[in-house]
């Protein structure tokens, strides 16, 4: 069974297309990343898939259960980790969860062993009795996500889980979304627009934008799919070229093309860490002396930018320069 | 009983926030205490005229009630307003996907804020006995606390509707102004029925504030609770309804984006 399987679905606000006819699924214990630009109708599948909101057609299954018709099944089951801090800075963090815990109807007999768990996990222990208002952004958000976890959910969404926060936190709330993972064996379904977030967590992640899916792969494989790693090595003198590519072509396993062009050899690899030291090697092996060595990786920007159009920022936030260009016309006018 | 289990949870999150605002909780009984001083004993000279309509006491006791409740009135009219910042802030949407039912998240938030209403009215109650207000039977008071809780209660209900329709703070605090300042001068708080000219004083017939003030002043001063059925029935009508509606366009439009 897939802990999310989503059919042909689509959203419409009015007149405006928000999802268009989206499918895919979700496996076990998968980290799955839904990657675009702002706009492009993440936190909408979000909300649909939390039974926030019903979508205009499609199916969406979430444990085995249908997110309109079994509603309040699926509720018992998810954890919703918001872009916006949630946490109700009025309160306690002991006391946040305290409240996050009664409205998941978790029994009284486990909630204090469920708080413990969960600030031990988030890492908040000794600040439990304080109030959120002394809290810095980052614990707030730690807050909010150990509040999703205590009812133990099979599927978790989280919306933006590191957005505006400083690289330190990122990383330190990587760490919780893998233990999470492991140690709940639950499913995480993350959306971001941050391309190092989907490469470090995602087992997979879906490109989408203007609400369509462009792509779905694991990163690797998308950054492979997009080019090749290429590295560049400059030579100070003429050199045995022959000699050199044939000793280089036997790393076959690795290397696609070799070019020599103005004292620059250039190597397209499909690993450029596996042959930087062989070549480097055979390069000692002919007594050939190394000017300078640059290697360029396709990032997850390229496929990123591939898929969703170089002009990210006028398209993403529903600008339409061409309307917006008559608009100013009219005024003059 | 889980809706009563949600109910409490909720109600359990608005009290905690009230019980940590000591400031708040003083704050409030600051304008209260203002009417009482000022307006109580700036017109002891209406002695005569509220003796002519059969009252038997000072001014102060007279409007002492009615300032009890415009206290209750103007905390629980005003207290949905966080229901706005809960769902600009993603906390409704917390709940929402929780297992909770829908009409206990509104249940709850009134049912906390009539009785954070009724606190700061007994608070008033207390601090009015300080100003040399008299009662004759202090064991009414418990009476008069079970008004509070279920008239607050009807209010409570018309700040949810307001907060669940309105879209912005503006809308809530206008409307808000527009409800809670007429109901209030409609009725004896300050001055007899009496003496409102009669097509005003129909008005002021309708007005559920109305038969409240009347109640706690009847217990307040012994009078005879000659219409304690009336009134009773009265505010457990404008409860019912006002509760019915909170809860119905509560789950109607929290579902709506915000």
């Amino acid at each position: 069974m897939h802990s999310i399987e989503i059919r042909s679905l689509s959203k419409k606000f009015g007149n405006a297309c928000v999802l268009n006819n989206i499918s895919l699924q979700i496996k076990q214990n998968e980290i799955f990343g839904f990657l675009g630009p702002n706009g492009a109708g993440k936190s909408t599948t979000m909300m649909i898939l939390a039974t926030l909101i019903k979508p205009t057609s499609g199916t969406v299954i979430v444990n085995g259960f249908d997110t309109v018709y079994e509603s309040a099944k699926v509720r018992e089951h998810i954890g919703y980790v918001q872009q916006e801090i949630t946490v109700d800075e009025y309160l306690t963090g002991r006391e946040n969860l305290l409240l996050q815990a009664r409205l998941n109807h978790i029994p009284n007999s486990l909630i204090d062993n469920r708080i413990n768990d969960v600030l031990a996990l988030i890492e908040l222990e000794n600040k439990q009795d304080d109030l959120v208002t002394t809290y810095s952004g980052g614990m707030r958000k730690r807050l909010d996500i150990g509040g999703s976890l205590l009812h133990k959910p099979q599927v978790i969404f989280l919306d933006e889980p590191t957005v505006g926060l400083d690289i330190q936190t990122r990383r330190k709330i990587w760490e919780y979304i893998k233990k999470i993972r492991n140690n709940l064996n639950t499913s995480i379904f993350l959306s971001t627009h941050y391309m190092e977030e989907a490469d470090e967590l995602c087992d997979r992640i879906a490109i989408v934008d203007h609400g369509t899916i462009k792509v779905i792969d694991t990163p690797t494989k998308l950054k492979n799919n997009f080019g090749n790693e290429i590295l560049r090595i400059g030579i100070e003198t003429d050199v045995d070229v022959k000699k050199l590519t044939s000793k280089i072509n036997s790393i076959e396993k690795y290397v696609e093309k070799i070019n020599f062009d103005n004292k620059i050899l250039t190597v397209f690899s499909t690993n450029c860490e596996k042959i930087i030291p062989i070549i480097l090697k055979s390069f000692l092996d002919l007594k050939i002396k190394i000017n300078s060595v640059s290697m360029s990786k396709p990032t997850l920007d390229d496929v990123f930018i591939k898929y969703t159009g170089q002009n990210l920022n006028l398209e993403n936030s529903g600008y339409n320069m061409k309307k917006e260009y008559r608009k100013l016309k009219n005024i003059r006018t | 009983m889980i809706i009563l289990y949600d109910i409490y949870s909720i109600m359990w999150r608005e009290i905690k926030r009230y019980s940590k605002s000591k400031f708040g909780i003083v704050i409030r009984l600051i304008q209260p205490v203002i009417w009482i001083i000022v307006v109580g004993h700036t017109f002891t000279q209406t002695g005569p005229l509220i003796a002519s309509v059969g009252f038997s006491g000072d001014y102060i006791e007279f409007i002492t009630p009615g300032i009890i409740v415009l206290t209750s009135i103007f905390t629980s009219i005003f207290g949905g307003v966080n229901t706005l910042w809960d769902r600009r802030y993603g906390f409704i949407n917390k709940v929402l996907i929780s297992p909770i039912s829908r009409s206990a998240i509104a249940l709850g938030k009134m049912i906390a804020i009539s009785f954070i209403a009724t606190i700061q009215s007994c608070l008033i109650l207390g601090i009015s006995f300080i100003l040399g207000v008299n009662m004759p039977h202090y064991l009414h008071m418990l009476l008069i606390i079970a008004i509070m809780i279920l008239f607050s209660l009807g209010f409570s209900g018309i700040s949810i509707i307001v907060a669940s329709i309105a879209r912005s703070q503006e809308t809530f605090w206008a409307t808000i102004n527009f409800l809670g300042m007429p109901l209030f001068m409609l009725s004896p708080a300050l001055f007899p029925l009496e003496l409102l000219p009669s097509w005003l004083s129909y008005v002021a017939k309708l007005n559920p504030v109305t038969y409240t003030i009347v109640l706690v002043r009847d217990i307040m001063n012994n009078q005879a609770h000659t219409n304690l059925e009336l009134g009773l029935t009265i505010i457990i009508i404008f409860v019912s309804i006002t509760t019915i509606i909170a809860s119905f366009v509560f789950t109607r439009d929290v579902k709506k984006p915000f």
